[in-house]
């Protein structure tokens, strides 16, 4: 058992724990970083391979070490989700992800008041607890613009200081300036999306990924062998937190990180300030870290249960609880899928980045008019392989065969012998919105490896608002299908309730203490030397990937913390 | 060293030269990063390597299933993944092997269910047909997978007989298109069926604009890259 002090631990070091170790690291702080997995290196990624890193989930959670269980309704059994679709390992996610890169619209941040203003109260579902944000579009621009180039995110603007730019993106908020670098390459699904849906008259374009198109800061440009969404980059040309803000936290001096250790648990005092934090070591001893801050940046599930394992007498309800909203309000994308399949020629969608290659964003947040429709918000339209992932595994286990086809046998064998080359999926990733009983608490049948009860998922997406913008979503993801020309279209099969990648919510941020559990900067109202910084703290998600957003959020974070709160320790707000 | 070895040795080689000769034309445009060079150089030099995992006990089984159990295996892929002329199937790609070897090592925590799936799967067609599955013709076999992917099959408990159809057909496609390292997808059986040339360090503005099938560059697996200096030779 050892002790350590330390100004500042934090516990996971992924897309938001690496940007504070950095940047407080680097403001003099000495900071401990807690990481449940190993630090990997660029040459750990080389070569490829389809069945450990996507088929079997190694830079993930282990499904049965640290397993994760999902119910629809609070009346039904939790079981252990098959994936976990987050990172187990120093850079966290970022590691492994598929690297959109994407600024939230304007009205993403405030979807309740904006939807009431421009379609009355009515509009928004009754049970639906989707909120705005405390935080607004420009409070963050500046922040997304530090992580566009610190990080290094290729794209082209569509709205430079309100002038709007074909070729990019015209319906996102006005940026200061345009990407550090030009966009990728297109592969042949980019090209015929864009052909398509232009027909249409729809935006497409390149979508925005922290992957270099060009060398950068010392690193090495994209070769395009389309191995991201699962793998880690063989060249270091993903921005992962891994090559990027790792070791600028290293050269600061004030950095220390502890792999292979899992935090149990979070100590406060009498007083009611945290204390610090105790952990499991790779060797299995029991330590502790004193600390004067702590910050929790784990992914979602171990935010809420951390803090609800964490209770004392002074907080019999968890930490950071006095409002009862810790673990509420959890959603998360789905993704509906329509099947592009060419019988005249090649797609290949196995090059290029893999992830949501080419997008419209004409569906998305409130880009079009919503009257009459049945729902609120939108989704991100794009084209990518079946999974985001483009190996023949992946492609065997997502790519539905189209109606008629079985899914194994001789009439199989020959689809997919066919068709693997020759078709593209189109994708929505809809916004769905938190609902109070969509839910992380703790299981009550399920341990994992260290015997601390599982994470429980209470959720499904299957609400009549979202089953409505999903079929509104598939109808014009055929309609692009058939604009690009393909011969055959046909819808992939939905999720059957259960939480799909990108999940949210758990520590809700607000502007009122009594109905959210952190401020804007991810201070706990309760106990203002505990943070909790991520994609937890998101009162409403928008149809994009959240990554680019939690990461200028613990931007913002840390400069809050350095320029005041390191002076003058106390709530921010 | 058996036929298919000599065959896989052969395309082995071709498969290194071809890479690292591509890898080289794309260096000279300045689009190729260090490491994907270094690859491509240490590819043509342990180009000529020794085939993918295999256990001592022989090509198909012996390190988990006993032979009842493997004949039963490879009989269920076969008609999971069915192999024809120019079309390989299961069978070709050393399904069976794949399973095997990985009950052994990754999916140790499988071996039961899989030994039940495997009673109750035999109980099920003893019962309906009077013979075991591998003695029926290939109609009654698809009739059986049928039943058990619909749920329909009666007497499983556990695994239910739906829940062992998806482990079986999620492992057929794991040997059907797994690096050819875990004993599956021989001779990239899996990889040239659907067209995938496997792990390419690079792909070029060339290759990204084509509308043609890809045909530059030969098949790379991870055998190739693996080997280190000490292996060679």
């Amino acid at each position: 058992m050892a002790t350590e002090k330390t100004d500042v631990v934090i516990v996971g070091m992924g897309a938001v724990g690496g940007i504070l170790a950095a940047e407080l690291g680097k403001a003099g702080m000495k900071v401990i970083g807690l990481e449940r997995g190993p630090r990997l290196s660029t040459a750990d990624f080389n070569p490829h391979d389809e069945l450990r890193y996507f088929q079997r989930q190694e830079l993930r959670p282990n499904i049965k070490r640290q397993p994760v269980t999902w119910r629809p309704n609070a009346s039904a059994v939790a079981r252990p989700m098959p994936v976990l679709n987050y990172g187990n390992q120093a850079g966290g996610g970022t590691v492994h992800y598929g690297t959109l890169s994407w600024r939230m619209h304007e009205d993403d941040f405030k979807a309740r008041s904006h939807t009431v203003e421009r379609y009355g109260a009515a509009a928004i579902p009754e049970d639906s607890s989707v909120a705005d944000w405390p935080v607004s579009y420009a409070d963050l621009e500046p922040f997304y613009d530090q992580a566009e180039y610190e990080l290094g995110v290729s794209g082209k603007a569509g709205n430079l200081q309100g002038k709007k730019i074909d070729g990019g993106n015209v319906f996102e908020a006005p940026r200061k300036r345009d990407y550090p670098l030009p966009p990728l390459m297109d592969d042949q699904s980019g090209v015929l999306f864009a052909e398509g849906t232009r027909k249409l008259g729809y935006h497409p374009f390149s979508s925005p990924r922290a992957i270099l198109s060009q060398p950068y800061h010392d690193r090495a440009n994209c070769t395009y062998c389309g191995f991201c969404q699962s793998f880690g980059c063989h060249v270091g040309a993903k921005s992962s937190i891994l090559v990027t803000k790792l070791p600028e936290a290293d050269a600061t001096g004030n950095f220390k990180l502890l792999t292979g250790t899992m935090c149990y648990h979070v100590r406060t005092d009498n007083s009611g300030r945290a204390t610090g934090v105790s952990y499991y070591g790779p060797d299995g001893s029991d330590n502790t870290i004193e600390a004067d801050l702590v910050i929790l940046s784990p992914f979602i599930y171990d935010n809420t249960r951390l803090l609800l394992l964490s209770k004392t007498d002074k907080f019999p309800n968890g930490l950071a609880n006095s409002s009862g909203q810790l673990g509420k309000h959890v959603t998360a994308h789905i993704m509906a899928k329509v099947f592009a399949a060419y019988d005249d020629r090649f797609v290949n969608v196995y090059m290029g980045p893999s992830a949501q290659k080419h997008t419209i964003d004409d569906f998305n947040g409130d880009n079009f008019d919503h009257t009459g429709l049945g729902f609120m918000r939108g989704a991100q339209i794009s084209v990518a392989p079946a999974d985001l992932e483009a190996g023949p595994i992946g492609t065997a286990m997502s790519l539905d065969p189209p109606p008629g086809v079985p899914k194994w046998g001789t009439a199989y064998r020959d689809f997919l012998g066919k068709y693997f080359t020759r078709y593209a999926a189109i994708n929505a990733q809809t916004e769905n919105l938190a609902y109070a009983d969509q839910t992380i608490d703790l299981d009550p049948n399920v341990r994992d490896q260290y015997g601390m009860p599982a994470p429980r998922v209470t959720y499904d997406w299957r609400r009549p608002n979202e089953l409505a913008r999903v079929e509104f979503l598939m109808q014009k993801m055929e309609g692009i299908g058939k604009a690009m020309g393909a011969s055959k279209v046909w819808r992939g099969a939905l999720s059957p309730g259960a939480p799909g990648a990108h999940h949210e919510g758990g520590t809700r941020m607000g502007n009122d203490p009594k109905t959210s559990v952190v401020n804007r900067y991810g201070q706990t109202w309760d106990i203002p030397n505990l943070f909790v910084i991520g994609s937890s703290t998101f009162p409403s998600m928008s149809g994009f990937n959240p990554t680019l957003t939690i990461q200028a959020l613990a931007y913002m974070s840390a400069d809050a913390i350095v320029k005041r709160y390191k002076n003058r320790p106390g709530a921010l707000v | 060293m058996k036929k298919h070895d000599e065959s896989r040795r052969e395309f082995l080689v071709r498969a290194a030269v071809g890479a690292g000769a591509a890898a080289g034309v794309v260096a000279s445009a300045g689009l190729v990063a260090p490491d994907a060079i270094a690859q491509s150089h240490e590819q043509m030099e342990g180009g000529s390597s020794t085939a993918a995992a295999q256990h001592p006990n022989g090509p198909e089984h012996g390190a988990f299933f006993n032979h009842a159990d493997s004949a039963t295996i490879a009989a269920f892929t076969e008609r999971l993944m069915p192999s024809a002329p120019d079309k390989p199937g299961a069978r070709e790609a050393d399904v069976l092997n794949y399973i095997d070897l990985a009950l052994a090592g990754a999916y140790t925590d499988l071996q039961e269910f899989y030994r039940h799936g495997l009673a109750q799967l035999d109980a099920y067609c003893r019962g309906k047909y009077k013979e075991a599955f591998i003695l029926l013709v290939p109609e009654k076999q698809d009739e059986v997978i049928s039943a058990m992917e619909e749920g329909k099959a009666t007497g499983f408990a556990w695994p239910a007989a739906k829940e062992f159809f998806n482990t079986l057909r999620t492992h057929t496609m794991e040997g059907m298109f797994a690096d050819p390292l875990y004993g599956g997808n021989r001779d990239f059986a899996g990889w040239r069926l659907v067209g995938f040339p496997g792990a390419q360090a690079i792909f070029s503005p060339t290759d990204l604009q084509s509308k043609q099938a890809f045909n530059r560059a030969p098949i790379v697996g991870l055998q190739i890259t693996a080997k280190g200096p000490a292996a060679r030779g």
